[in-house]
């Protein structure tokens, strides 16, 4: 719970801050799981009160989390009087990536805890770790035996990266989602939309430390209410994050021409081939579970969460031999772009909402870093929770853009329901928000415009030509060499 | 009339161009500047005939010489009004400073300095050969070797003003027929000294074969007309991808690309630099111009100091020591050498910033003033952005062997500094076999002999020019017929 310093100059609000309380610790039982209440709240009663939760949380998270004290010091930052003014406190997304990457190599796991345990408010160290032998077996540890259930991810640039998510986090978020997902906006919950179990699709794995593994089990959670029964995918084994962190390095070697120089132990490097193997057969898996729960589960209530090819290529091949109108109509499908530099068909959503029986397929933005997913509504925006405060920062100066009119900036969020870390980042993502747009959904929460960019595609000069080498200079630097004489 | 605005003209064979002008520029917050309309003038880019090399060859090398040590003082910028309005515009688009770009016009004159170019020339392809035929006796037949001008396309880098004018005095030399396509971050420089060279002297050949020009790189309409085997034999383009990646679609027989990669450079240093007080603080002087020189925009400045001297805490404590020093050393560096950069890049900003969160592995020094940073590993790890160094931020990083270092030496590595001389010979020859192509006393990257010899690993002043071949048989070969004919041994 909060600790309650004295106040500061101003006196203090304690309705406003009981109710930021609410929604910082259960936000969705707060608002009786009501997806059209929580996205048609007052935007100024919404920003007093995430004001309060800012401050509650900073008081309380600078006590526990290390990082976040030496960044509050280091801005003498101890009270803030307005959202803005948090902006100097939000963690850049590098920070969870910012160990030596030789001590992953070295397997030095007690030594990663360490620096884990000044990102989150648990204390992975505690955890011995001494015998274990890959990230697999580290992270489970970890999450066996604290509250904490690592998020891990891969960079291709050959670094990995380890979110300190709690158990509590994940659930949170799947709740998010299913809240958010199963109900129509403008409706109010349905009894089923709340209790029923939901069969759970994931055509991906059952189990892993990367969101895309550990979903699958918070899904059967939250959706299937914890029955097996419900839950299905397609991958009964545990995505790898050895395996994904090789991969990664591989590639990144691969694209500086020396796949020698990569220094993995041996008994991973032994594994490369499975891994690529079950890659290669992924796809066709993948589809092959998705046409057996067409035939198992014709016209139940199901939740998918896939990537919109994978789903686009199962309805196609659907509508080809004639069917359609497999799933009940209340099913929810959230695909996903996924697939990078794999452009998506002009008919995706056309064919998949005939061929699932679904009104639309729904898209969302969010990211392992936060528990909230913002949901595209019916006018192709990503309506953000109320309990997530948006930033747009200038490029340039990294300061927060006007809360109005319409900007464009790096996006960053503060998200008070964070359990073990600290709640505000900064991402690498290039967003659009017009503040003082009233969407024509009828949701009167902030919302995203659709096109998000990735900030580091979108910077890079004219034709200014320098001698000095970056990692695009370089890429594009093999795409010529691997285009000569081809 | 309104306001001046910035001008990069085209200067055609000893002609001009002001008019047609079309604005260029102006994204994410660079000045936009005017320039001649380049499809308006696409034809008068290139050279029309190969037939017209000829007047290059009605003049000798010192003629060359000559022209090129006028056009020198002429260089001088308190008497070169092209220069002053060319640097004044400079300041918006350079990626360095007043002070830095001031030093680098200062110092243009003395390039042309006739003894310097001479020695350039004879070191690189040596000057007998680009003056007539060097003949020998081989295989029963004289050979002789010339080295004659090529038709050239010039796609230069903008991260220093001197490259446009090393490209002139490249071209001049070879007798080369040369067009520069100037850079958006450098698009005035080259005009002027064109403009210098038309004014001194409009007839001369040397003028009449420089074709100085802007368009935007990737220009494909304009491009697919000029780069062509029949208008162009070479193109040499530096560093950035964006106008070398379209390059590429026109290479085909008949034009060969001699491509100046993009590059970086890095630094090794013995377990001596850590050992003394008076070691550290020298070590620390070399270390801050090998990096901080030019604000280090170039490729030769150092990005990744590798020590070798361990990872031990108590060797990591001199190393924080050492890092403090480099940091004080750029800090002393004269404003005409460094100064605190232009714009840092918030990017790299961030990431120094969020490193020094993570103070149990890195130390930070400086860098919260835009001015630059030292950032001290702790572990042999380097950052995980160090592919993004730049700005004046330098990673010294500890390390057991000289293994671990050369690992990290590679095809993009172009200059190593080295320090002490006893790592000289081995660091050499073991950095070669790595990739790396350049190798100086660790402090004197910037304070060599300048771009004299090969460049990058690669010989571009001899790949300029077109190598050529003339034969004659010696008194008393058998020819192909007759009653030798048969006994004739033909061999490649």
């Amino acid at each position: 719970m909060a600790t309650t310093a004295p106040p500061q100059g101003a006196s203090r609000d304690t309705t406003i801050e009981r109710e930021a309380e609410r929604w910082m610790n259960d936000p969705y039982e707060h608002f009786g799981y009501h997806n059209t209440r929580i996205h048609t709240l007052p935007r100024e009663e919404v920003e007093a009160v995430q004001l309060a939760a800012m401050n509650l949380r900073l008081q309380e998270r600078r006590e526990q989390v290390q990082m976040l004290a030496k960044l509050a010091d280091g801005q003498g930052i101890s009270q803030i009087s307005s959202l803005d003014e948090m902006a100097p406190l939000l963690m850049p997304h590098d920070i969870y990536k910012s160990y030596p990457v030789s001590l992953l190599a070295k397997q030095q796991f007690a030594k990663l805890n360490s620096w884990l345990t000044k990102l989150t408010r648990y204390s992975p160290e505690d955890v011995d770790v001494s015998q274990c032998d890959s990230i697999d077996s580290w992270l489970t540890k970890v999450r066996d035996e604290t509250p904490l259930d690592v998020g891990a991810s891969s960079g291709s640039s050959g670094t990995c990266s380890f979110y300190p998510k709690s158990k509590r986090d994940y659930r949170l978020s799947m709740t998010g989602m299913r809240v958010q997902l199963a109900q129509k906006f403008g409706e109010d919950p349905k009894p089923g939309d709340l209790e029923d179990k939901i069969h759970a699709i994931i055509p991906l794995y059952k189990d892993g430390h990367a969101s895309m593994g550990a979903f699958g089990k918070y899904s059967c959670e939250i959706f299937a209410k914890g029955d097996p029964d419900y839950w299905h995918y397609c991958f009964d084994f545990k995505l790898s994050s050895d395996l994904m962190w090789l991969a990664a390095r591989l590639r990144a070697a691969a694209a500086k021409g020396d796949v020698s120089k990569v220094d993995v132990p041996p008994s991973l490097l032994a594994r490369r081939e499975e891994w690529e193997q079950s890659q290669k057969d992924m796809p066709n898996q993948q589809l092959a579970f998705v046409n057996r729960m067409i035939k198992e589960l014709q016209g139940q209530r199901v939740f998918v969460m896939s990537t919109s090819n994978l789903l686009y290529a199962a309805a196609k091949r659907g509508l080809d031999e004639g069917l359609s109108g497999v799933f009940a109509p209340d099913s929810v499908f959230m695909g996903g772009g996924g697939a990078k530099g794999v452009p998506l068909p002009d008919d995706l959503e056309e064919v998949i909402e005939k061929f699932f029986n679904t009104k639309r397929m729904i898209s969302s933005y969010g990211m392992t870093e936060m528990n909230s997913f913002s949901v595209l509504c019916d006018h192709d925006r990503y309506h953000v929770l109320p309990w997530v405060t948006v930033f747009l920062l200038d490029l340039e100066t990294g300061q927060p853009l006007p809360r109005k009119g319409e900007q464009t900036g790096r996006a960053a969020f503060f998200d008070m329901t964070a359990d073990s870390c600290w709640g505000g980042l900064i991402t690498g993502d290039l967003v659009t928000v017009n503040w003082d747009h009233q969407c024509e959904c009828g949701r009167t929460s902030l919302a995203l415009e659709k096109k998000i960019n990735r900030v580091s595609e979108v910077q890079g000069g004219d034709d200014k030509i320098s001698c000095a080498a970056t990692p695009q200079a370089q890429a594009e630097a093999m795409d010529f060499l691997t285009g000569f004489g081809g | 009339m309104m306001a001046k605005r910035p001008i990069s003209y085209a200067v055609l064979r000893g002609k001009v161009i002001e008019t047609d002008l079309i604005e260029f520029g102006g994204r994410g917050g660079d000045i936009s500047f005017l320039a001649p309309d380049p499809h308006k003038i696409a034809d008068q880019i290139p050279l029309a005939s190969p037939r017209l090399m000829e007047d290059l060859y009605s003049i000798s090398f010192d003629q060359i010489l000559d022209y090129l040590a006028e056009l020198g003082p002429r260089l001088e910028l308190g008497r070169n009004p092209y220069l002053q309005e060319a640097l004044e515009y400079s300041y918006d688009t350079a990626p360095t400073t007043k002070p830095i770009m001031d030093a680098f016009y200062h110092d243009l004159p003395f390039m042309f300095d006739k003894e310097r170019i001479r020695k350039m020339v004879d070191f690189n392809i040596g000057i007998d050969h680009l003056e007539g035929w060097v003949e020998q006796q081989l295989n029963g037949s004289t050979v002789g070797i010339r080295a004659y001008g090529s038709r050239q396309l010039h796609i230069v880098a903008g991260n220093g003003p001197v490259l446009g004018a090393l490209t002139v005095i490249r071209g001049a030399v070879t007798r080369g027929d040369m067009i520069v396509k100037v850079p958006s971050n450098d698009p005035f420089t080259t005009g002027a000294i064109a403009r210098t060279m038309v004014d001194m002297a409009p007839d001369h050949p040397v003028t009449k074969h420089l074709a100085v020009a802007y368009w935007r790189g990737g220009d494909e309409a304009l491009e697919s007309k000029i780069y062509q085997p029949h208008n162009i034999e070479k193109i040499c383009a530096w560093g950035g991808f964006a106008s070398v990646k379209h390059v590429t679609k026109y290479i085909q027989p008949g034009i060969e690309l001699i491509s100046l990669d993009p590059k970086r450079s890095a630094s090794i240093v013995g377990k001596e630099a850590i050992e003394s007080e008076e070691a550290m603080d020298d070590v620390a002087n070399r270390i801050a111009a090998d990096f901080a020189t030019g604000n280090q925009v170039a490729c030769s400045a150092s990005r990744l100091v590798y020590v070798m001297c361990g990872t031990e805490d108590e060797d990591i404590e001199k190393l924080k020591q050492l890092g403090q020093k480099t940091y004080d050393a750029m800090l002393r560096l004269p404003e005409v050498i460094s100064t605190k950069p232009k714009r840092y890049d918030p990017d790299l900003k961030r990431q120094v910033d969020t490193l020094r969160l993570n103070d149990d592995f890195y130390t930070v020094v400086g860098g919260r003033d835009d001015e630059g940073a030292v950032l001290v590993s702790h572990t042999s790890d380097r950052v995980d952005f160090w592919e993004y160094l730049a700005d004046r931020t330098i990673n010294i990083i500890p390390v057991d062997t000289l293994d671990e270092v050369l690992d990290v030496v590679d095809a993009y590595t172009q200059t190593v500094g080295i320090w002490p001389e006893s790592l000289w010979d081995t660091v050499r020859h073991k950095g070669a076999l790595h990739g790396g192509q350049r190798f100086v006393e660790l402090g004197y990257g910037f304070n060599g002999a300048g771009l004299v010899g090969p460049q990058d690993g690669i010989e571009p002043m001899r790949r300029i020019v077109k190598w050529i071949v003339s034969e004659k048989p010696l008194p008393g070969r058998p020819p192909l017929w007759g009653d030798s004919a048969k006994d004739v041994k033909m061999l490649a």
